[in-house]
């Protein structure tokens, strides 16, 4: 099971983007993608912000759980109050390790997003960032 | 596939001026292609014919694409001599005059329906067919699972051998649109766009596909809709012993060999060719009130010239419009016996002749087919609908269900009229004459009527395990019931048509292994669905994504090959998702993003089957959304992609570009635009948006053709 993790921005730009394993039933946390298959990540990631942009309307609360799937492929979204939105591409349902995963991963945005070198949408580079998230994704996926 | 025709590039350019033949009397069009280069030339010989027959002006207008594809199939049994009249003419046979002047009916028809309301279609049409056709095609359906099993050593004798051309063959409809897509191709690379078709040339193939998929259905007990519902017997005013004959004709035709599930007793109707050059009108007169005498209503007189006596000049003459409902099998076999024989002249005909077969086919529609649908529709609907509808009906279903699961579970022979070793119900049987009543229902549009009898038998076929039956009822419940137009609300579209149509894929795929069944139904229902736009577009979308799967697994002994059927769905899951309207300033809830990916996916499918256009076609639809993307391996693939595709960009887009800077994601192929820029800069503003590419393309010409070259060589190697 590997996942696909990325924020994306007002304006579809990726804000951050990860790749991991799971590290539940023995996992290395290690994502097992061909190369061809990560362009396809980013399609359909890119392209389920369609069914995004319809169910943040209809849902009251920022976890929207699974929006889109294509094929065996499921897409869960976590949409923040500044129109931010993380997007987590997987392949088996968990809706409650994701939203404890979201929840964590929304600490760390605020907390980024507190900085006062940091627009809204700029890439996050900051290595420590990548590490917290590849941390919550340890403890939840 | 290119190499099993190289005749088709490689012919000199013949003189339009055809050889006149002994025995025979062509009429010619006389502006048949002017030469003017070896360029036009190439673009005349396939104009007349191949350009503008998939091409008619109501290309997007799917539901009358539906509604022209199950219409009712009229079985033609005619005399040698009227055969003779036609041959004379130019055409191979009486049907071959009539089938073209069939497929769009001249004015309205008027049908009124089971609940006795009127209603008027100005867009009918028949099928004209050969009663010898239908009798051996039946057998060759009948043991279409080993012609499965034998794979294409049979088929190929089928095909040509018997002269029998028959529909319901996915691989032939992929292989004639790869035809048209070549020479499409091969057009498009020496010719400028002179009328400015290039947007409605993109949709056609899929619609050349989808026409072909419905064009010729195969014959089959599952369904009625390409048994006769009439029968024409003609006979000439040449005849000796015109009585005589006609009876003749009527004893063989009941004779044929028809196949046991179809029924025989459809309409006849009587037709007196009188040869207008050679015969006596006053003689044919009296004939034809003889025959009125003896058959009653149905007979027509139709008056031809044969051109014996008098000279035709070719100044009153029309061109025959082209077939445009025929089979695949059999256009391949016209588009490759072009090659090798001379090149046939178009077929013209006198005027007075073709209103003449115009009148006769309207009067045979309106005053005897449709009327004699209407009446058994009626009579069905009282006789055995009904009592299978009320409350005995439904007892005795009961019963028979409780009895047969208390006797022997599987050999129920007493009880049920399913007939398990042909797999047929006989016509005479209730089960077989509710079909019968549906699918006329269905032909004469009445699409109520039609899905409350589809409802009744999808029950009464399952319970009989008749799984083609079954997957056929629930196939046209399904799309009967998104024609009947009543609120299509999510809840009915969730509820009621996804199983039909999921129930229906399953039973064909899995218990009769009927592709091509599965792949028309999905993709009927898909243009349906797509023409209601809203949500029902997005279930079409996952419709075609299924159909798509459908294709993918029928090609599994070579799966490194994609098809052109794959692309195609492929482009057109982007298209059903195209359709879908945003609400509001934000347009929220269209799906441009989805449509874009399955642009760029089908633009990378183009290139594995080498289509290099199509792919370009696809890139430049696409291209809008991930010009600018921030998604690295995105961008990655879809410079791949425009690199092997050879594409050029639009000028606007390059413009942009410059004018912003162009932000860090610079190719090298910027350089070098950047030099073509001027030379091409005076054209592009007098020229439409559309065209731009293409005259970049014609400036650069050998650069591009460079490309497209290399990124082909590649694929070939591989």
């Amino acid at each position: 099971m590997s996942f696909y993790f990325a924020i994306v921005g007002t304006k579809d730009n990726p804000v951050y983007e990860a790749e991991f394993g799971t590290s539940k039933q023995g996992g290395d946390g290690v994502a097992r993608f061909r190369e061809e298959q990560r362009s396809m990540n980013q399609f359909i990631v890119h392209s389920s912000l369609d069914i995004v942009e319809e169910v943040q309307w209809a849902t009251p609360t920022m976890y929207m759980k699974c929006v889109d799937r294509f094929n065996n492929l499921l897409v869960s979204c976590f949409l923040t109050a500044g129109n931010i939105k993380f997007l987590l591409l997987h392949d088996q349902k968990a809706d409650d390790a994701i939203r404890q995963f979201f929840s964590d991963v929304y600490d760390l945005y605020t907390k980024t997003l507190m900085n006062p070198f940091y627009e809204v949408d700029m890439r996050i580079t900051s290595g420590v960032f990548d590490g917290k998230v590849k941390q919550a994704a340890k403890k939840y996926l | 596939m290119s190499s099993a025709f190289p005749s088709l590039r490689t012919r000199p350019t013949l003189p339009a001026v055809g050889v006149s033949r002994a025995t025979s009397v062509y009429l010619r069009n006389s502006s048949t292609a002017p030469v003017h280069s070896s360029v036009t030339s190439l673009n005349s010989l396939f104009n007349q014919t191949n350009l503008n027959s998939p091409r008619p002006p109501e290309d997007e207008d799917c539901k009358g694409l539906v509604c022209r594809a199950f219409v009712p199939h009229i079985a033609v049994h005619v005399s040698d001599d009227t055969n003779e009249l036609a041959r004379e003419k130019g055409f191979v046979d009486f049907k071959d005059m009539l089938r073209p002047y069939g497929e769009s009916i001249q004015g309205r028809i008027t049908i009124r329906d089971s609940q006795g309301i009127s209603t008027t279609h100005d867009d009918y049409g028949v099928r004209f067919v050969s009663l010898t056709d239908v009798a051996g095609s039946g057998e060759k359906w009948e043991t279409g699972a080993s012609r499965a099993m034998n794979g294409s050593s049979e088929k190929a004798t089928g095909s040509n051998g018997s002269g029998v051309f028959q529909g319901g063959s996915v691989e032939e409809v992929e292989e004639l649109v790869n035809l048209h897509m070549e020479r499409a191709e091969e057009l498009n690379e020496t010719s400028l766009p002179s009328d400015g078709d290039t947007s409605t040339f993109n949709q056609s193939f899929y619609m050349l596909y989808l026409r072909r998929l419905l064009s010729a259905l195969p014959l089959s007990p599952h369904e009625t809709f390409s048994h006769p519902v009439a029968c024409v017997i003609a006979i000439s005013s040449r005849n000796a012993n015109p009585i005589d004959s006609l009876r003749n004709l009527y004893n063989s035709g009941n004779q044929l060999p028809l196949p046991d599930y179809v029924s025989t007793d459809y309409l006849r109707y009587y037709v007196l060719v009188h040869d207008e050059d050679r015969d006596d009108i006053k003689k044919s007169t009296l004939l034809f009130d003889q025959m009125k005498k003896h058959f009653g209503l149905h007979c027509h007189l139709l008056r031809l010239r044969s051109g014996g006596a008098s000279v035709i000049s070719d100044d009153d003459a029309v061109i025959v419009p082209k077939s445009q409902w025929i089979s695949a099998a059999e256009e391949l076999h016209e588009i490759r016996s072009r090659d090798y024989h001379d090149e046939q002249p178009t077929a013209c005909l006198p005027d007075s002749d073709a209103t003449g077969i115009q009148t006769m086919v309207r009067e045979m529609a309106q005053v005897s087919v449709i009327p004699f649908m209407e009446r058994c529709i009626a009579t069905w609907n009282d006789q055995v609908a009904s009592r299978r509808r009320g409350i005995s009906g439904r007892f005795i279903s009961m019963s028979k269900r409780y009895f047969s699961s208390s006797s022997s579970r599987n050999s129920t022979p007493s009880s049920s009229n399913y007939d398990a070793l042909n797999q047929s119900y006989p016509p005479s049987s209730p089960e077989a004459q509710m079909r019968k009543l549906a699918d006329y229902a269905f032909m004469v549009r009445d699409w109520r009527l039609a899905h409350s009898i589809y409802e009744l038998l999808r029950t009464d076929f399952n319970n009989d395990k008749a799984w083609k039956y079954h997957a056929g009822a629930q196939e046209m419940a399904a799309i009967s019931l998104i024609l009947t137009g009543t609120g299509l609300t999510s809840k009915v579209r969730a509820d009621t048509i996804a199983p039909m149509l999921d129930l229906s894929c399953y039973s064909y795929l899995s218990r009769c292994s009927a592709t091509y069944n599965a792949l028309r139904c999905l993709l009927v229902a898909v243009e349906l669905l797509r023409t209601r736009g809203g949500g029902a577009a997005d279930e079409a979308a996952t419709w075609a994504v299924r159909a798509r799967e459908i294709i993918a697994n029928t090609h599994t002994p070579n799966t490194t090959t994609t098809s052109i059927g794959h692309a195609l769905i492929t482009e057109r899951v982007g298209a059903c998702y195209s359709v879908r309207a945003g609400i509001g300033s934000g347009a929220w809830g269209a799906r441009k993003r989805k449509a874009a990916m399955w642009g760029m996916l089908a633009a990378g499918e183009w290139l594995e089957v080498a289509k290099l256009a199509q792919s370009r076609r696809c890139l430049d639809s696409a291209l809008v959304m991930y010009e600018r993307s921030g998604f690295a391996h995105v961008r990655g693939f879809v410079e791949h992609l425009k690199r092997q595709a050879g594409y050029t960009p639009l000028l606007v887009d390059l413009h942009d570009r410059d004018r912003q800077g162009n932000d860090g994601g610079a190719n090298n192929e910027d350089d070098d635009e950047e030099e073509e820029d001027e030379g091409v800069e005076i054209q592009s503003e007098m020229l439409h948006a559309g065209l731009k590419r293409k005259s970049l393309v014609i400036e650069r010409g050998e650069v591009v053709a460079e490309e497209a070259g290399n990124g082909l060589d590649r694929f070939v190697d591989s």
